[in-house]
């Protein structure tokens, strides 16, 4: 395999997953009560925070503004949207 | 003699005298605001209490937010041989403004004061992020290159351990810095809190800088123009099998093109063969020890046509480890890393040792000694001190 054929094969793999990736998008996710969401948010906050930082105090923020350095951290650390929910849920509920 | 000792007296009493008449006079007004006549009515306190309410659930409950985020840092860097100063000196906010739960902008500006006193601000990136699913994530405009780990999510001056970061991991480095084009990112999880994340992205890709017909330096400032025509493709993918632990595989392919030769912009130079790969580990045991590394290389192939027509790579690595003093606020963290290139004055091997005090989670005093070796004459050769004050906020 030359280095052109290389490169085409390696485009078709990215738009093979990309088109795969946002297909999915169209099913949304669904929010449902869930009074485990505490618990699960407290366990990913000291997993997935610690991966690059020290642990910052939940009261260091109000909700609105948790709400915002979340997604951020979501998009940063490759969480799932559940993940994130569930720590945001848990910083809105100990500051 | 007694009259000075009255005078003296007298003195003294003035603040007993004001205080006393604080504390009678307070209390006074106090009561004259409750008089009979200026009493409010139930009705207007549960007015009150419902404008408190209102006002105070606005933030919660309204669809967008806005949050200003960010670090700073200031530090002083002594070089063997050379006189010291305050060198380091940036201020980096950043900027979120989310609508829903399903797109938010942000923007980090990095400013700096250069070594001739002048301010430089730049855009270190700037995305519009639309949340797709639960999985998926887009990311439009300039981005931190997702080639490694360090670029993308260790770089905040706050976040790093040491007052400077892993050789070849800074701008013009052997590490992509930053991308302009769109990303796909995101994560699964999996069982026993295991994560997957991966990134995908094309992007205009980089540019290249020649020097008496030879190639020096890879660019990948994220540019807002396509020299060659052909995009960069690549991403990282990660996985987490358990709480702790995470290995990265990143790599990029496209094309690039000489556009500087000899300090001049150059136009027309044939696009060339372009491929970055990266590796990259890390592991938490507990709340004390972190051990982290990271691999990256980027070349580029030859290209008979061009100006610089032989092929070149730049590959750097770093390992790193801290320890945070149990009970304490100490932190022990020292690294050593390698950074080639085709230019030989710009090749380093490095190591370091730091001591952090942390005065709060995002808040670090770092001082830390580099042994440097570098080739005999460059001015990257000679051990340097190193002191930085960090805050992220």
């Amino acid at each position: 395999m030359n280095g052109h054929e290389r490169k085409m094969t390696y485009r078709a793999w990215s738009a093979a997953v990309i088109a795969l990736l946002a297909a999915s998008g169209a099913r949304a996710a669904e929010i449902v009560p869930d009074e485990q969401a505490f618990a699960r948010g407290a366990q990913a906050w000291a997993g997935q925070c610690a991966r690059c930082h020290a642990m910052r105090d939940p009261r260091e923020l109000r909700d609105d503004q948790w709400r915002a350095v979340v997604t951020h951290m979501r998009i940063r650390g490759g969480l799932t949207g559940q993940q994130a929910r569930d720590i945001l849920r848990f910083l809105q509920e100990s500051n | 003699m007694r009259k000075r000792e009255a005078n003296r007296a007298s003195w003294q009493a003035i603040p007993g005298a004001l205080m006393l008449g604080v504390a009678v006079v307070v209390p006074a007004r106090a009561q004259q605001q409750a008089e009979p006549g200026s009493e409010v009515t139930v009705e207007q306190l549960d007015s009150r209490l419902a404008d408190l309410e209102r006002s105070s659930g606005e933030w919660r409950t309204r669809d967008s937010a806005f949050h200003l985020a960010g670090y700073a840092d200031a530090g002083y860097a002594d070089r063997s041989g050379g006189d010291g100063g305050f060198d380091l000196a940036s201020f980096n906010p950043i900027f979120h403004y989310q609508y829903l739960d399903r797109i938010l902008l942000e923007a980090e500006f990095a400013t700096l004061v250069a070594e001739d006193g002048e301010t430089e601000i730049e855009l270190e990136y700037g995305t519009v992020d639309v949340m797709l699913n639960d999985n998926v994530a887009l990311i439009a405009g300039k981005f931190l290159s997702p080639i490694g780990y360090f670029q993308q999510n260790l770089h905040p001056s706050w976040i790093n351990k040491l007052p400077s970061v892993p050789l070849g991991f800074g701008h013009d480095g052997a590490a992509p810095a930053t991308e302009l084009g769109v990303q796909l990112r995101g994560g699964f999880a999996l069982a026993r809190d295991g994560l997957w994340t991966y990134a995908v992205y094309v992007g205009n890709g980089p540019e290249l800088e020649a020097e008496d017909g030879e190639i020096m330096a890879v660019e990948s400032e994220g540019f807002a123009r396509d020299a060659e025509g052909g995009k960069v493709w690549g991403g990282r993918l990660s996985l987490l099998p358990v709480s702790g632990l995470e290995i990265g595989l990143s790599a990029a392919t496209g094309e690039a093109a000489v556009t500087s030769a000899d300090e001049t912009m150059v136009d027309g130079d044939p696009a060339r063969d372009y491929d970055a790969y990266g590796v990259d580990v890390s592991w938490k045991w507990g709340k004390q020890l972190d051990f982290r590394g990271e691999y990256v290389r980027q070349s580029v192939g030859a290209e008979p046509a061009s100006l610089a027509p032989d092929k070149a790579a730049w590959r750097a690595w770093y390992v790193q480890a801290a320890y945070a003093w149990p009970e304490t606020k100490w932190e022990l963290v020292t690294r050593y890393g390698q950074f080639r290139a085709p230019d030989e004055e710009m090749e380093l091997d490095q190591a370091v040792f730091g001591v952090n005090y942390w005065l709060t989670a995002n808040a670090v005093a770092k001082t830390a000694f580099e042994w440097n070796d570098a080739a005999a004459g460059s001015p990257e050769d000679g051990n340097r001190w190193l002191l930085q004050i960090a805050y992220g906020f």
